[in-house]
C-alpha cells in the first residue's frame, strides 16, 4: 500500500517537474501566459476592491463577457465527448489516444468555466454557500445548482480518466477496463448534460423571450459539437507539429466531419430560428430586432452577428467542399468555427436577452477594460493549464516519461523532425 | 521503446538562457508595472444630486377647514358675516354668456367645477340661508367639516370608494387594531372650487450607472 | 535539447540535483521575479475595506439562525452601521403576522408620474444615492395601450401628468409563483408566508441570477459599496428589510417589511400625494384592498401570461 502511495508520488513529482523544463520556445510561451494571467490577477483584484462596477455591466445588463465565455467553454468541454463517442463506439483505434488530448481540453476547459463563474460573482467569499450539506444548494429547483453539480462531476470525471489512463501508461500496465470504460460512457451522458443544463439556464426563465424557446438546448449543443472539435483539430496540428507526436491526418479528418454535420446542423437550426422570429410579427421581437436589425437607433451588436452568421456561413460552405480536406483550408475553416460560434453564444445570444429590459429599456453594453483584462488573463490561464498537460502527458505517451526511467533525467521538450522515437 | 533521451539539437543554451532573462526582466517591469497602476483605475463616479426634500414630504396639496379647526388656526377667513349681512343671501350676477361674476372681494375663487359651466351657481353648494353651512341638492344642511357629504351627493361611487377607503390618501396604520389611522377628506387634495387635481413638477428621473455607449442614431422617440 | 546546464549526470538518482551554479541562480531569479510580480498584482487589495470578519464569514443562513444567534447578529449590525453612519440604529427581526396576506392596488386613473413614491422609498429604505438604486421604476405609457415596449423611463416635462399618457409604477410584484425564488442557486431569497419575498443579504453570492429571472425588472445589484448620506440615513431598521447593504449582493422592494410587519402602510403610499397606492391584508375582507379586489371589474396584472401571479393590481377607476 505504502509503496503504492510513494509510487503515485513520484509520478506527481515528476510530472510536475516536468512543467517547468523545456526549451526555449516553450518558456517565451509559457512566459507571456503567465504574465497575461497576473495581468488578469491584477485586474481582478481591484475588482474584488471596487466591485463589479469596474465591469461594463449595469441592472439593465447584468450578465456579460464572464457568462458569455463560461456559456461558450462549457460547450468546448462538452464536445471532448465527441471525439470520446467514436473511439468507445464506433471502435475507431486511430483516435484512441487521442481521446487523451481531447478530455484534457475539456479538464482545462471546466477549469476556465470555473473560473469565469468566480470573477462573475458579486460576493465569491461566499462561495461555500453553495456546497451541499454546508451551504443551501437550491437543487433541483434551481438550474444553476443543477450546473455546480454537474460542471464539477465533469472535471473529477474527465480528471479521473485522463490520470488513470496516463498513470497506467507511465507504469507500462494495461489499464483494467473496469477502472475507465464504465466512466467514459458515463461522461458521454454526462458531456451532453452539462450543455444542456446550461442551455436550460436560459431556456427556464419565462421573463425573457429571446432565451425561452425550446430551440436554445440544440443550438447550445449544435454550436458547442461545432466549436468543441475545431479547437481540437487545431490542438493536435500544434502537438503534431511541437513534440512530433504521431497523429494521422486520418484522425484530423474524422474530426472535421463531426464539425461538418455539426456546423449544417447549427445553421439550419438558426434559419429556423430567425423564421420564427420574423415571420409572424408578433411581439415579443424586440431582443432579435435589436440583434439582427437594431431598435430605435441602438445597433451595437448588429455588425457582430452578421459577421458571425457570415463566418458560419463561409466555414459551412468551405466543410462541405472537399476543399476543406486540405489543412490549410481546414484550419481556416476552424478559425472561422471558432470565432463565429463565440460571437454567436456571447454577443448573439447572452446580450441581447437583456435588451430591452422586461420594461422596455434599452441600455448597451460594452466591456470595460478591467473586465477584458480578467477574461484574458482566465483565457491564458486555461491555456497555462492545457499547455503543462500536454508537457505532462506527451512525453508519457511516448514512453519517454515511464516508470522504467526513474532514475533518468527528465526528457526535454522533443522537438523538430531531429526526435527520432516519438512512437506512441 | 527508446532508453535513451533523444538526440539533442544543436545546443541552445543562449536561446533559453536569454528568455529566462528576459522574463526575469519582464516579471520585474509588470511588478513595476502593478504597484504604479496606471491602467484599470475605477472612474470615481459622478455623485448624484440628492433628491429635493419637497419630494419626500408627506402633506396633502391642500388642507380643510377640518384641519384648521383641529390645529385651532386663524380661522377668519370662514367668517362670511364680518362682511356679510344676515338673513340677506348675496344675489349672484351672471354675464352675457350665463359666466359666473366673482366679486371682488372672493377674486382668489377660480370657477372649474363642471365643464362649461355647468355648475356656476354658489348656491349648489353653498348655504344661501346660512353661509356658514353648506347644502346638498336636495336641501339637507352640511358642516364645513363634513363637506365629504356634500360632494357624495352627486358623486356617488366616488364617495362609496372614498368610504371604503379606495379613493384618496389614508396614512398611519394598515392594522388599526395596532395604531391610528387618519384618511383624508375630498377637500384635502380637491379645491371645491374647481377640483382638478393640481398638476406639479415631476422629482428626477432615474440615472444609468454608466454613460451610454452609444446615442441613439434615429430620431428618439418613446426609448 | 537537453537541460540548459552542461553537466549532468544521466544516472543520478534525482535527475536535475546536478546544476551548475548559472542557472542555479537563473532559476531563482525567474522565480523570484515571478513570485514578485504575483505579489505585486495583488497589490490593488491594499485597498479593500469591507473585510469579512470570521463570524460574519461563517455566518449561518437566516433561517437556520436560532433566536440568540439572530440577537447577535442584529447587534453585530447595529454596531456596523454606528460604527460607519454614526448613528445607532434600531434593528429587528420582524416576523409575519399570522392570518395576512398583503397585496398592493395602484389606481392608474389617480397616479400622476410624479415618482415621489420612487424617493420616498429610497430614503426609508437606505438604498444608495450613488450609484444610484431605486426599486421603484415609474413608466409613462400611451393612453390606449399596455406595451410595455411603449414605456418611457425618462420623461421629465414642466409638470405631470401629460395629456394623452398615463403612468405605470412598477416595482417588486411578490409573486405568488416568483421565478427568482426558483433560480437562486443558494436559497438566499425565498417568500415568506406574508407573501413578501425576502433577501437575506448575508446569504446571497451575487450571481444576478434573479435579476435574470425577474420579468418586471425588479431586482437591483450592488455594483459597488452604497453610498448613504449619514443625514439621510432611517435607522429604523429590519434584518430582511431596510438595513444597509453590501457591495456584490442583490436588494428590492420588500414591501417596506420594517413598516408593514409592525402594521403601518409602506413609505411609497404614505406619500403618493393622489392617492393612487393602497395595500393591505387581502385575508381582511374589511380592508381596502379587499374592497377593491371585490367590487373593481378590470385588473391589469403585468405579464399575466408567465404564470407568475402577481400581488400587485393595477386598476383603472374611470
Amino acid at each position: 500500500m505504502n509503496r503504492a502511495v510513494r509510487d503515485y508520488l513520484v509520478f506527481l513529482q515528476r510530472c510536475g517537474r516536468i512543467a517547468f523544463v523545456g526549451d526555449w520556445r516553450y518558456y517565451a510561451w509559457m512566459g507571456a501566459l503567465t504574465v497575461l494571467c497576473l495581468i488578469g490577477l491584477n485586474a481582478y483584484a481591484k475588482q474584488l476592491v471596487h466591485g463589479l462596477i469596474t465591469t461594463g455591466m449595469s441592472d439593465q445588463v447584468s450578465w456579460g463577457v464572464y457568462i458569455a465565455n463560461f456559456t461558450f467553454l462549457v460547450g468546448v468541454a462538452a464536445a471532448a465527448v465527441m471525439m470520446v463517442i467514436p473511439v468507445y463506439i464506433y471502435d475507431n483505434a486511430e483516435l484512441h489516444d487521442l481521446v487523451i488530448f481531447g478530455e484534457l481540453l475539456a479538464v482545462a476547459a471546466i477549469l476556465m468555466c470555473l473560473a469565469f463563474v468566480t470573477v462573475d460573482l458579486g460576493r465569491p467569499d461566499r462561495f461555500w454557500h453553495l456546497i451541499p450539506g454546508i451551504g443551501q444548494l437550491n437543487f433541483p429547483a434551481s438550474m444553476l445548482s443543477w450546473d455546480v453539480i454537474v460542471l464539477n462531476g465533469y472535471l473529477l470525471l474527465n480528471v479521473h480518466i485522463c490520470g488513470y489512463l496516463l498513470y497506467c501508461r507511465y507504469q507500462d500496465k494495461k489499464p483494467s477496463k473496469w477502472f475507465y470504460i464504465p466512466f467514459v460512457f458515463v461522461a458521454i451522458g454526462w458531456a451532453v448534460s452539462i450543455h444542456t443544463v446550461t442551455a436550460f439556464l436560459y431556456v427556464g426563465l419565462g421573463g425573457r423571450p429571446f432565451w425561452n424557446s425550446s430551440i436554445v438546448g440544440p443550438r447550445f449543443l449544435a454550436s458547442a459539437f461545432t466549436a468543441g472539435p475545431a479547437m481540437i483539430i487545431l490542438a493536435l496540428q500544434i502537438i503534431r507539429h511541437i513534440t512530433a507526436y504521431h497523429i494521422t491526418d486520418k484522425a484530423l479528418l474524422t474530426l472535421r466531419g463531426i464539425v461538418q454535420v455539426s456546423m449544417l446542423i447549427n445553421v439550419f437550426l438558426l434559419v429556423n430560428e430567425v423564421f420564427k422570429e420574423f415571420y409572424s410579427g408578433n411581439l415579443h421581437v424586440a431582443s432579435s430586432k435589436y440583434l439582427y436589425l437594431g431598435l430605435d437607433g441602438y445597433h451595437a451588436l448588429v455588425p457582430w452577428i452578421w459577421t458571425a452568421i457570415v463566418f458560419n456561413l463561409v466555414a459551412m460552405f468551405l466543410l462541405v467542399l472537399p476543399l476543406s480536406r486540405s489543412l490549410k483550408w481546414l484550419n481556416l475553416t476552424c478559425v472561422l468555427c471558432i470565432t463565429g460560434i463565440w460571437i454567436e453564444k456571447g454577443m448573439g445570444l447572452v446580450i441581447p436577452g437583456f435588451i430591452p429590459t422586461p420594461l422596455g429599456q434599452i441600455v448597451e453594453y460594452r466591456p470595460s477594460l478591467n473586465e477584458t483584462l480578467i477574461c484574458v488573463g482566465i483565457w491564458a490561464f486555461g491555456l497555462l493549464a492545457y499547455t503543462i498537460f500536454l508537457r505532462m502527458s506527451v512525453p508519457i505517451l511516448q514512453g519517454r516519461l515511464s516508470k522504467a526511467n526513474e532514475a533518468r533525467p527528465l526528457p526535454a521538450a522533443a522537438g523538430g523532425p531531429a526526435a527520432a522515437s516519438a512512437r506512441p | 521503446m527508446d532508453e535513451r533521451p533523444p538526440p539533442a539539437r544543436p545546443q541552445n543554451h543562449s536561446s533559453i538562457a536569454w528568455v529566462l532573462r528576459t522574463l526575469v526582466v519582464v516579471f520585474g517591469g509588470l511588478a513595476g508595472a502593478f504597484l504604479l497602476n496606471p491602467w484599470g483605475r475605477t472612474a470615481p463616479l459622478q455623485p448624484i444630486p440628492l433628491v429635493d426634500p419637497s419630494f419626500l414630504d408627506t402633506a396633502t396639496v391642500r388642507r380643510s377647514y377640518a384641519n384648521l379647526v383641529q390645529a385651532k388656526e386663524d380661522l377668519s377667513d370662514f367668517d362670511c358675516y364680518a362682511c356679510h349681512e344676515k338673513n340677506k343671501p348675496p344675489v349672484l350676477r351672471f354675464d352675457a354668456k350665463q359666466n359666473l361674476i366673482i366679486p371682488s372681494e372672493h377674486s382668489d375663487i377660480v370657477m372649474g367645477h363642471g365643464e362649461h359651466g355647468r355648475n356656476n351657481n354658489c348656491f349648489n353648494c353653498h348655504n344661501e340661508a346660512n353661509l356658514e353651512q353648506l347644502q346638498t341638492r336636495d336641501g339637507r344642511v352640511v358642516k364645513f367639516q363634513d363637506s365629504p357629504q356634500l360632494c357624495g351627493s352627486c358623486h356617488g361611487p366616488t364617495f362609496e370608494d372614498w368610504e371604503a377607503g379606495a379613493h384618496g390618501r389614508i396614512s398611519g396604520y394598515w392594522d388599526r387594531a395596532l395604531g391610528p389611522y387618519q384618511r383624508q377628506q375630498c377637500v384635502n387634495c380637491h379645491n371645491p372650487h374647481s377640483p382638478r387635481f393640481p398638476s406639479r413638477k415631476p422629482a428626477p428621473g432615474p440615472h444609468l450607472l454608466r454613460p451610454p455607449i452609444s446615442v441613439p442614431t434615429a430620431a428618439a422617440d418613446a426609448h | 535539447m537537453s537541460f540548459p546546464e552542461p553537466h549532468v549526470n544521466p544516472d543520478a538518482a534525482a535527475p536535475g540535483v546536478d546544476m551548475s551554479r548559472r542557472s542555479f541562480l537563473r532559476t531563482s531569479a525567474v522565480l523570484a521575479s515571478g513570485l514578485a510580480a504575483i505579489a505585486a498584482s495583488l497589490s490593488p487589495l491594499r485597498e479593500l475595506d469591507d473585510y469579512t470578519s470570521l463570524d460574519r464569514f461563517m455566518q449561518k443562513y437566516y433561517k437556520e439562525l436560532t433566536p440568540e444567534e439572530m440577537e447577535k447578529v442584529l447587534q453585530r449590525i447595529a454596531a456596523d452601521v454606528e460604527r460607519q453612519y454614526g448613528i445607532r440604529p434600531h434593528v429587528r427581526d420582524l416576523k409575519p403576522m399570522n392570518g395576512v396576506e398583503f397585496v398592493y392596488a395602484l389606481n392608474l386613473t389617480r397616479c400622476i408620474g410624479c415618482r415621489k413614491c420612487v424617493h420616498a422609498c429610497v430614503q426609508e429604505n437606505n438604498q444608495s444615492r450613488t450609484p444610484e438604486l431605486q426599486y421603484i421604476r415609474v413608466l409613462r405609457m400611451p393612453n390606449g395601450s399596455l406595451d410595455i415596449e411603449k414605456a418611457e423611463h425618462n420623461y421629465a416635462p414642466e409638470s405631470v401628468p401629460e395629456k394623452g399618457h398615463f403612468y405605470m409604477p412598477v416595482q417588486c410584484q411578490q409573486c405568488r409563483n416568483p421565478p427568482c425564488v426558483k433560480v437562486c442557486p443558494v436559497h438566499a431569497t425565498w417568500q415568506e408566508t406574508d407573501g413578501i419575498t425576502v433577501i437575506d443579504y448575508d446569504w446571497c453570492i451575487g450571481c444576478r441570477y434573479c435579476e435574470a429571472a425577474c420579468p418586471y425588472w425588479a431586482r437591483r445589484f450592488n455594483f459597488t459599496k452604497p453610498s448613504i448620506p449619514k443625514e439621510r440615513l432611517n435607522p429604523n431598521m429590519a434584518y430582511l428589510g431596510n438595513r444597509p447593504r453590501r457591495q456584490g449582493v442583490m436588494e428590492k422592494c420588500h414591501f417596506c417589511i420594517q413598516r408593514t410587519r409592525a402594521g403601518r402602510y409602506p413609505a411609497c403610499l404614505e406619500v403618493c400625494p393622489a392617492g393612487a397606492r393602497k395595500f393591505g391584508n387581502v385575508l381582511d375582507p374589511n380592508s381596502e384592498v379587499s374592497y377593491i379586489l371585490r367590487t373593481k371589474r378590470v385588473f391589469i396584472q403585468l405579464k399575466e401570461e408567465l404564470g407568475t401571479a402577481p400581488r400587485f393590481f393595477y386598476y383603472f377607476d374611470v
